[in-house]
């Protein structure tokens, strides 16, 4: 086998192997999407009523939110787990072995990627029970894991540049508050035509808002719905970008 | 020196900010040789056991390593060498077995080899009984007997280690001793640094004394004294450095001022 095939296989597992330790700390990250989900369907219903809110249920139109949050909150672990492996010597360890360094960040997105899976998934059973039901079937689950993931795995970056510069795990932590703005100023709550001016004009900068438009057509519209390319392209540029920043800093935290 | 297995020449470290930690540092180590660096703490040593293994980037000078230039093949070298570091590195969130079948695999060793070694080795350093449980619960001195049994997995030539035995009680520490002797007795050269003259008499074969990066004297025990006309190590070490190592580990935070910048 290829050596960095080998090393990525062998560090993935090695990253999975962590998600499950402990067991425990994977209910907050399926926990709090659900909640949302829950209070925000049934608090905010009304809204479905409002002119120009599109013709389906607020419960179905706030779906592709419940996912994207279960997923993204898959990305933050692999900054921790760097930093501690940092912080406790064994990323030492690792770059003295005769392996391709750029396994040891592949292996990381391994992780984010299971995880992502995993949680997402978890959560989509969650939402078919609650009524919420993709228009695209399938393959509209399977691309919008496609969609999520690789924004997930960009996302990961900004844990794994903090961690590599900063090497402080408190910092890295508390990142995960940064996903807020993120989150809340886009489209999750109301389709853009509703929102205020300035809102909107925010928002349409804003690369989450793509994000859960891609997935939100991948459930409420078909596959001819533009937003779904769109969505997949942002998060892949956003992969691409972010993943080369970190290995510059990879790089730089080495020399 | 013809069967040098460490060549290194007027190697040199000088971190962001201009402190020069290394300053042209040269020595050759032998095929099969125990050789050490003594030193006071913030010496230069661990930066400089940190440059043989290229964990961190030389400012300049060259290093052989079994004839291979680190500069132009890393890679080769890292077959070549193990490394047990001053602070240990093990990954808590796994048990021994685990690390040592990762390591293999990742040191491209074959199944049936990895699992006759990891038995072999745990054997030696006495953990068969907790191999299966997480590295988080070991004790200090259970840690660098499993961090020195991890750094032989893949049989390297080289044996760098750097304090191995800090912080550990006497009966641990001479255990250690115990394994180190024997692994250089079957032929593996031995690189160590420490700040204990103890540790430097036991196992050295010729020891290099460095201070304020450089190297202020090197020979065998015996050389040392006759060199400089003195009765003890101790005695050569507070001539050559001026220093006095109670004093210099009586500050904690004396011990890697340079830590910050290692990675």
């Amino acid at each position: 086998m290829n050596t960095f095939l080998s090393d990525w296989y062998y560090l993935s597992i090695r990253n999975i192997k962590q998600i499950w330790r402990p067991l425990l700390a994977l209910i907050p990250s399926l926990f709090i999407p659900i909640f949302f989900f829950f209070v925000n369907s049934q608090s905010l219903s009304a809204f479905s009523h409002v002119a120009g809110f599109p013709n389906v249920s607020y419960k179905q139109f706030i779906a592709p939110v419940a996912i994207f949050t279960a997923i993204f909150f898959s990305a933050g672990n692999a900054g921790i787990e760097l930093v501690q492996d940092i912080s406790n010597g064994y990323l030492k360890k690792l770059l003295i072995m005769p392996i391709n360094r750029l396994a040891i960040l592949a292996g990381k997105f391994s992780e984010v990627a299971v995880q992502a899976v995993f949680q997402g998934g978890i959560v989509i059973v969650l939402l078919f029970i609650a009524g919420v039901r993709y228009n695209t079937g399938i393959l509209g689950i399977l691309a919008s894991f496609g969609i999520l993931i690789l924004f997930a795995m960009g996302w990961s970056c900004i844990s794994m540049i903090s961690a590599l510069r900063t090497q402080n795990a408190r910092l890295v932590q508390s990142l995960f508050v940064v996903v807020f703005p993120f989150l809340y100023v886009t489209t999750s709550q109301a389709p853009i035509n509703l929102l205020p001016p300035a809102f909107a004009t925010v928002a349409r900068f804003n690369p989450v808002t793509y994000v859960i438009e891609g997935v939100r057509a991948l459930v409420l519209g078909t596959w001819g719905d533009p937003r779904i390319w769109e969505g997949f392209l942002v998060s892949l540029v956003f992969f691409v970008v972010m993943t080369s920043i970190t290995l510059v800093s990879f790089q730089k935290t080495l020399k | 020196m013809t069967d040098a297995i460490i060549q290194v020449k007027d190697l040199r470290k000088t971190y962001a900010g201009g402190t020069e930690a290394v300053r042209g540092v040269s020595f050759d180590v032998r095929k099969g040789e125990f050789y050490g660096f003594l030193g006071p703490n913030g010496a230069g040593k661990t930066t400089t056991i940190n440059m043989l293994v290229n964990l961190v980037k030389k400012t300049s000078g060259t290093i052989m390593i079994d004839g291979i230039d680190l500069d132009r093949n890393p890679q080769e070298v890292y077959k070549r060498v193990g490394f047990a570091m001053q602070e240990i590195g093990l990954d808590e969130t796994a048990s021994a077995r685990e690390m040592m079948q990762l390591h293999g695999r990742l040191y491209h060793i074959p199944k049936d080899r990895i699992d006759s070694q990891i038995a072999k080795l745990l054997k030696l350093v006495e953990l068969e009984k907790v191999a299966d449980r997480y590295t988080s619960t070991y004790s200090g001195g259970m840690r660098r007997r499993f961090d020195l049994a991890l750094s032989l997995l893949h049989e390297p030539k080289i044996l760098f280690l750097d304090e191995p035995t800090q912080g550990l009680d006497p009966h641990a520490r001479q255990l250690i001793w115990g394994h180190l002797r024997e692994l250089n007795k079957a032929g593996m050269t031995v690189f160590l640094t420490t700040h204990f003259m103890e540790e430097a008499e036991e196992l050295c074969e010729r020891i290099a004394i460095m201070d304020k990066g450089q190297i202020v004297t090197c020979g065998t025990l015996q050389e040392l004294l006759d060199e400089h006309k003195v009765k003890t190590l101790e005695e050569v070490f507070l001539k050559t450095t001026g220093s006095n190592l109670g004093e210099e580990e009586g500050n904690p935070n004396a011990t890697d001022p340079y830590s910050r910048n290692r990675m």
